[in-house]
């Protein structure tokens, strides 16, 4: 898994490749504390390369929502496969997690809220 | 939630991927031959369920499939890998991809629910506790049991126990889960909930499952394909209907549940008076 940093207008992005598995996950836990240490109010995951995300690759998702909002911070997913959607619907974390199908969408809905 | 790889797929002749086979399997306890030459497929995505009378073989089958026994002859494959001769650490990796639910449950009874579905999570990966405790409540809703996270197994009812049996063996994501005797000593309404999870645990997360179970109505209610046992042989594999539709008469006598017919469960022999006064 690589995990790629950018900024925009004050919106984080980071754009994340390959599998979030029972090997990755905790790698991108810890990446993301790192991050959440900065304080950083707006993310944006794009999982356009990424594959599949088992339950923990899930899970750890959930965590980093959970710790952003502790001090008001927003986090958004875009550009999922068809494949990464259907197991955020499955679990029904689709209702849980900002959506948006690609980054230009992501990106404006920031700046509107 | 199944990961599938386009790589190393083991394909066979109907461009269906094999996930699991049995090549004449022979397994000897003592003089006594328990499974005598078993061939059988099980494909990606489907529920294979191998039903049988008591004694017929099916759950020594299903621990040869597993490698939990070895047999004495043939071989066993999984994910396309020969795991015959496995032991330890090159088992240990083919089990992380599949799951199991046993008939007795097999809870720890001194582990809280949580502490039970998350044994493995613990045992295998370095994931924070914060994140597993995420994973249990997703595993829990699944099987219709969070907000249990805190119980102990002795607080469950017999079918709740077997859902929690049902959430350990998918904590891992396994691509395949093997259920013995997964109503076994359930009542009818219970077990219809157990069959149902076992349906939806498929489609919903593309696992394929391996079923042993001698419950008649629930075969009929899960099974994509069936392969009957019969005196440590497979007497025949097919769908439902098939089955259902077999000319074989113990075929017929096992679904049906007679119990006169080629089965015979005692036997008369002519030593009887010779042998009690021997």
């Amino acid at each position: 898994m690589e995990i790629k940093r950018e900024e925009s207008n004050g919106i984080v992005i980071f754009r994340v490749a390959g599998d979030i598995d029972l090997n990755t996950s905790p790698e991108l836990k810890k990446f993301f504390d790192q991050v959440i240490k900065e304080n950083k109010k707006k993310i944006l995951i794009d999982l356009k390369d990424v594959s599949y995300v088992d339950s923990s690759g899930l899970a750890t998702l959930v965590e980093i929502l959970k710790n952003l909002r502790v001090y008001g911070g927003r986090l958004k997913l875009t550009s999922l496969s068809a494949k990464v959607r259907g197991l955020f619907e499955i679990t029904r974390l689709d209702k849980l997690f900002d959506i948006s199908a690609g980054e230009e969408d992501a990106l404006s809905s920031f700046n509107e809220a | 939630m199944q990961k599938t790889k386009s790589k190393k797929r083991v394909k066979d002749t109907e461009e269906r991927e094999v996930v699991a086979e049995v090549r004449d399997l022979v397994r000897n306890f003592g003089d006594r031959i328990v499974l005598n030459g078993i061939n059988l497929k099980v494909y990606r995505g489907e529920t294979f369920v191998i039903m049988g009378g008591s004694g017929s073989g099916k759950s020594t089958l299903l621990r040869h499939m597993i490698g939990n026994l070895k047999p004495t002859s043939g071989r066993v494959l999984l994910f396309g890998k020969d795991i015959t001769d496995f032991y330890g650490p090159d088992l240990d990796e083919v089990r992380k991809k599949i799951g199991m639910s046993f008939q007795s449950s097999a809870l720890f009874d001194s582990m809280t629910v949580a502490e039970n579905v998350s044994l493995a999570i613990r045992e295998h990966t370095k994931l924070e506790d914060s994140v597993i405790d995420i994973m249990i409540k997703m595993k829990l809703e699944l099987v219709g049991l969070r907000g249990f996270e805190n119980l102990m197994p002795s607080e469950l009812s017999g079918g709740m126990r077997k859902r929690v049996g049902l959430a350990r063996a998918i904590a891992m994501d396994p691509q395949v889960v093997f259920y013995d005797e997964p109503t076994a000593g359930l009542d009818p309404i219970v077990a219809a909930v157990i069959n149902k999870l076992i349906i939806d645990l498929s489609k919903k997360l593309s696992i394929t499952s391996i079923v042993v179970t001698h419950d008649m109505k629930g075969i009929m209610t899960i099974a994509d394909r069936i392969a009957m046992l019969y005196e440590g042989k497979v007497l025949e594999i097919g769908t439902p209907r098939e089955i259902k539709n077999s000319r074989n008469e113990i075929v017929q006598q096992f679904i049906k549940g007679e119990h006169d017919g080629p089965i015979r469960f005692f036997q008369q022999k002519d030593d009887y008076l010779e042998h009690l006064i021997r």
